[in-house]
């Protein structure tokens, strides 16, 4: 991704269609973090140890299918692998037993049956959520990579996903003061979301202890603090997700590739009014639509100027912080 | 099938008597073609029902047409009294081709399915755009209820300061009365 500032700049000084690209490199903390993140996925793997087989009853077209595949080590995707290349494009999530919903990248741990969801089922409610959260994943991811050096951004959280608000969110801590975006910096953040989404990059999921976690974000004021409390309520694990080089805390699941996000848009970023201390928070706002789902510019168009207007969520604030896994909401739906 | 079987009664005849249903060749299904075939088929079909649609059955050319192209003649019944009459408010093709799956590994020649459009039998693809719950149509719902909800708060607003003003001018009138009066 690119500096944004630096690019607006190239914009107004060429005027014309000849402005140049300034590529920055990902700083040496996304580096350091998705290092970290490989390293502990190779170090789960092989502490699986002995292989051992699982039966995986895929219920589904073409056909239903018995699949004998390794535990702890093959995911929902590795089965659709045996099934059809198509089922393996389209799979957004998967859904195990009937009642869990599974990412598509997560090593199944045990004997179960297999249904691959996508965006065009009949009760497409789990998928959607988890499309819309993966959006706010992929916002966080935006916001990171695309400021230049000297402004200092930090993630804060994400409230659970909402579909009927008409916006994904992510809350985050910028070092700008009364920052209102321009329509040009809005449009060209959206387009560098989509040219990231066109690189095909997977959704990879980990689940790591607390202190793992911490040593991740060890940079991030919010996330640290966060960290223990989400831990507490998932058996004291932090469950994380990758996308290029960007990792971030979710309760997930998410989508299982990036190419299966269509349209993108950042509707809007708004200063929000909170007690935390230091830097503002700004609310990143903005509405986008799976690749198989098509709509016309205009129905689209309704739905981002929509967008545009401050999102209800929960605002985040000194005591407690409206992140997905605490939400109530998040509680009695998946 | 319950039905006797005419030849063998009537064996003695000379005369080569068919069978009275014709067989399918897929009876299971519907029937794929070879894409070209099914491609210019479409075309002969379109202009059949069309010309059906704009002249009749009284017009001497269309009707000519359509025996020469119908070969099965209970066909030409269907076309004037059913075809016709189903789609002549229609803006869009009267037919729709699909393109068939074709299996690997298999035979790699292009097969096509054609059919006519408001049939009765089951869709050939589920009809997946009115469902409510694709993401699209719920962020769709949710702004038109906002948009109506603004909507009604306009008009509301509206009745309020209209009557707000009727009473002022009521208060006026009376005002300016009494002081006529006085």
């Amino acid at each position: 991704m690119i500096g944004i500032r630096n690019l607006i700049y190239c914009i107004h000084k060429n005027k014309a269609n000849n402005f140049i690209r300034c590529i920055t490199t990902a700083s040496e903390e996304k580096i350091r973090q998705s290092e970290l993140f490989g390293l502990e996925k190779k170090r789960q793997r092989e502490a699986v140890g002995r292989i051992e087989k699982i039966e995986v009853q895929y219920e589904g077209v073409p056909e239903n299918a018995t699949l004998i595949m390794n535990k702890n080590l093959s995911t929902p995707y590795d089965c659709a692998k045996h099934i059809n290349e198509m089922i393996m494009n389209r799979s957004v999530v998967a859904l195990l037993n009937n009642d869990t919903v599974w990412h598509m990248h997560k090593p199944i741990p045990d004997s179960c049956k297999l249904e691959l969801l996508h965006f065009k089922v009949a009760q497409p409610n789990m998928v959607n959520k988890a499309f819309w959260r993966t959006c706010s994943f992929l916002l966080g991811a935006l916001a990171s990579e695309s400021f230049k050096d000297n402004v200092n951004v930090q993630l804060h959280s994400f409230p659970s996903p909402v579909i009927k608000s008409g916006s994904f969110v992510y809350d985050i801590q910028l070092s700008l003061d009364n920052w209102v975006p321009t329509v040009a910096e809005l449009k060209v953040l959206s387009i560098e979301m989509v040219k990231f989404c066109q690189k095909h990059h997977k959704i990879e999921c980990l689940d790591v202890s607390i202190d793992f976690a911490q040593e991740m974000f060890k940079y991030n004021p919010h996330k640290t603090k966060q960290i223990p409390d989400i831990a507490a309520n998932n058996s004291d694990k932090v469950t994380l997700f990758k996308v290029g080089k960007h990792v971030d805390i979710s309760k997930g699941p998410m989508i299982s590739n990036t190419s299966q996000v269509g349209r993108f848009t950042l509707a809007n970023v708004i200063k929000l009014d909170t007690d935390i201390p230091g830097d503002p928070i700004y609310r990143f706002q903005g509405v986008a639509l799976p690749n198989s789902l098509i709509l016309n510019h205009f129905a689209y168009g309704l739905l981002e100027e929509r967008a545009r207007k401050l999102n209800s969520a929960r605002i985040p604030c000194k005591q407690g912080f409206s992140n997905e896994d605490h939400s109530f909401a998040a509680q009695i739906a998946v | 099938m319950n039905q006797a079987d005419v030849s063998k009664l009537v064996s003695q005849l000379r005369i080569k008597v068919n069978p009275r249903l014709r067989k399918f060749r897929s009876p299971a299904g519907p029937e794929e073609l070879n894409y070209p075939r099914a491609d210019e088929a479409r075309m002969y079909a379109e202009r059949l029902i069309s010309d059906a649609i704009r002249y009749g059955d009284c017009h001497k050319t269309t009707m000519e047409m359509a025996d020469y192209w119908l070969v099965e003649k209970q066909l030409v019944h269907k076309l004037f009294k059913v075809l016709a009459p189903r789609y002549q408010n229609y803006t869009v093709s009267y037919t729709r081709m699909y393109k068939a799956p074709r299996p690997y590994p298999g035979n790699t020649n292009l097969k096509a399915l054609l059919e006519l459009r408001g049939n009765p039998y089951p869709a050939l693809i589920p009809n997946t755009n009115n469902n409510r719950n694709l993401i699209h149509n719920v962020l769709l719902d949710e702004a038109k209820k906002e948009y109506r909800q603004q909507k009604y708060n306009e008009i509301a607003a509206q009745i309020d300061s209209s009557q707000t003003e009727a009473v002022s001018i009521k208060k006026d009138i009376t005002e300016q009365s009494k002081e006529c009066n006085t």
